[in-house]
């Protein structure tokens, strides 16, 4: 099996690993994003839902350590070749332009992947620490899961901090879905509008589904 | 006659490639802008000599856009402001009288300063040992067209092959990384028949050679597309990456 180590560490080989987690984790957001809609269902639904996961005994930790690993591989993946392509210009320009044409937004998003990485692993370890192990306010614990997700989402600091990391989230994957197409070789002229627009509704889907929930909460839940 | 252009060239000056090297400003006039940006570097040595000093060394051969030596970033952008241009293409009439251009060298770990502008690029000579060759049969040249290829083929590979291996894609892009051309490379002999038989090796031992250079990995920013004189596509560097994915499965190691 070495050959399978020698492949995934090469510098396209970490390209892969990127793109092959990365895409996996584009998955469980769907999926994820998918089940929290249920709160517009109503809450009976959403609680129901969120019992059904949680009574899932075996298969639940399953996932959790899979996704787990997958976090682990794409974050470290990327903390790697970050340090390698900084070191591949020890010496930097005087100066620098651009020669693309200039896009809608300041800077690419794919220029910019570091840093909405940073902000997403934020948002994922706030988010996790309220909901998962509900550090911040303990009292949500005995309260149903839809009424946890309103008393956490409604504080208009949370809501903010929330609605910043699904942007950043929208913003990462927006580069992240069509740099892993390219990355796995699938480039073609047939195909290629088609991953541009896929990539740019998932990002918007995500964008503005993530950032709905706080909205949601905040607007029609406060005290 | 078109009126004659000043300007200020604020350029990079090493005496070696262990030297600190640091920015020297000069004055150039009577620059006509039907010149080109080689020929406005003359100018200064010229004037340099004449004052006694030592003339800016910097990368030329053809000056036809061919051979792929000259190399200069020219205020922060790969073979200066136009598209699908070499710096020895390059006219001065992009600029504007009084202007101010920075040039530097090509900046990557691989491509070490050896004097001024001029960087060593031998490492792309490296990676094409590795695979960026045929082999072919000695004695009697073969019929032409005895080998038959889609067309469509034959032009993705006509394209690749005008890749003149100047660095701009090392020198634009934010990970200084070499994959426009080495896609480029595998491409041409990927794409043909008489690539073949070296197919996989090639791709595992040129990508291999790119890393062990010291070249930075693809983000897919495209930044090199855009900086290729000859316009490369990065539809090559998804090639690639389909090579190695196949190298991985069907080669031996
Ligand atoms: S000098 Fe030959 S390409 Fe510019």
């Amino acid at each position: 099996m070495s050959w399978v180590i020698k492949a995934f560490s090469s510098s396209i080989g970490k390209k892969l690993v990127m793109a092959i987690t990365g895409l996996a984790l584009c998955g469980f957001l769907a999926a994820h994003l998918g089940g929290n809609l249920l709160l517009y269902v109503g809450a009976e639904q959403y609680n129901h839902y969120a019992e059904a996961l949680h009574s899932q005994k075996l298969l639940l930790p399953i996932a959790e350590v899979g996704l787990l690993l997958l976090f682990v591989m794409h974050l470290v993946t990327a903390v790697r070749t970050t340090l390698e392509n900084r070191a591949a210009r020890p010496i930097g320009y005087e100066m620098r332009q651009s020669k693309l044409p200039p896009g809608p937004f300041l800077k690419p998003a794919s220029s910019v992947m570091y840093g909405t990485g940073i902000v997403v692993l934020l948002f994922l370890l706030l988010h996790l620490s309220d909901f998962k192990f509900e550090l911040r306010n303990p009292a949500v614990e005995s309260e149903t899961p839809f009424a946890k997700a309103q008393i956490l989402l409604r504080d208009p600091l949370t809501a903010i901090v929330y609605i910043i990391g699904s942007f950043a989230l929208g913003y990462h994957v927006l580069h992240g879905v069509q740099s892993a197409f390219q990355t796995l070789g699938f480039n073609h002229p047939k195909y290629n509008s088609g991953v541009k627009t896929l990539s740019t509704l998932f990002a918007l889907v995500v964008a503005l589904g993530f950032s709905s929930f706080p909205l949601w909460a905040w607007a029609f839940h406060s005290k | 006659m078109s009126p004659t252009m000043s300007l200020t060239l604020k350029v990079w000056r090493q005496a070696n490639p262990t030297s600190a090297g640091e920015f020297r400003t000069y004055k150039v006039h009577s620059i006509s802008p039907d010149q080109s940006f080689l020929e406005m570097l003359d100018v200064l040595n010229e004037q340099l000599i004449i004052n006694g000093e030592e003339p800016v060394a910097f990368d030329h051969d053809c000056r036809e856009g061919i051979c792929g030596m000259c190399s200069l970033m020219i205020n922060g952008q790969a073979h200066g402001p136009e598209r699908k241009t070499t710096t020895c293409q390059l006219h001065m009439r992009k600029f504007k009288d009084g202007d101010t251009i920075v040039i530097e060298p090509w900046r990557a770990k691989p491509f070490p300063v050896l004097r001024d502008l001029v960087v060593d690029r031998s490492a792309f000579d490296r990676i094409m040992t590795k695979g960026g060759y045929v082999t072919v049969n000695t004695g009697n040249a073969p019929d032409g067209n005895a080998i038959l290829i889609p067309k469509e083929n034959a032009d993705k590979a006509f394209e690749a092959a005008t890749c003149i291996g100047c660095g701009a894609c090392v020198a634009a892009c934010k990970n200084a990384s070499a994959m426009l051309f080495v896609s480029a490379k595998v491409s041409q002999l990927a794409l043909l028949p008489q690539g073949q038989p070296e197919r996989t090796q090639r791709v595992q031992g040129m990508v291999a050679q790119m890393d062990s250079e010291g070249f930075g990995g693809c983000t897919n920013t495209n930044e090199c597309e855009a900086a290729c004189p000859v316009g490369i596509s990065v539809e090559n560097i998804a090639r690639l990456n389909r090579e190695y994915i196949r190298a991985t499965v069907v080669g031996l190691t």
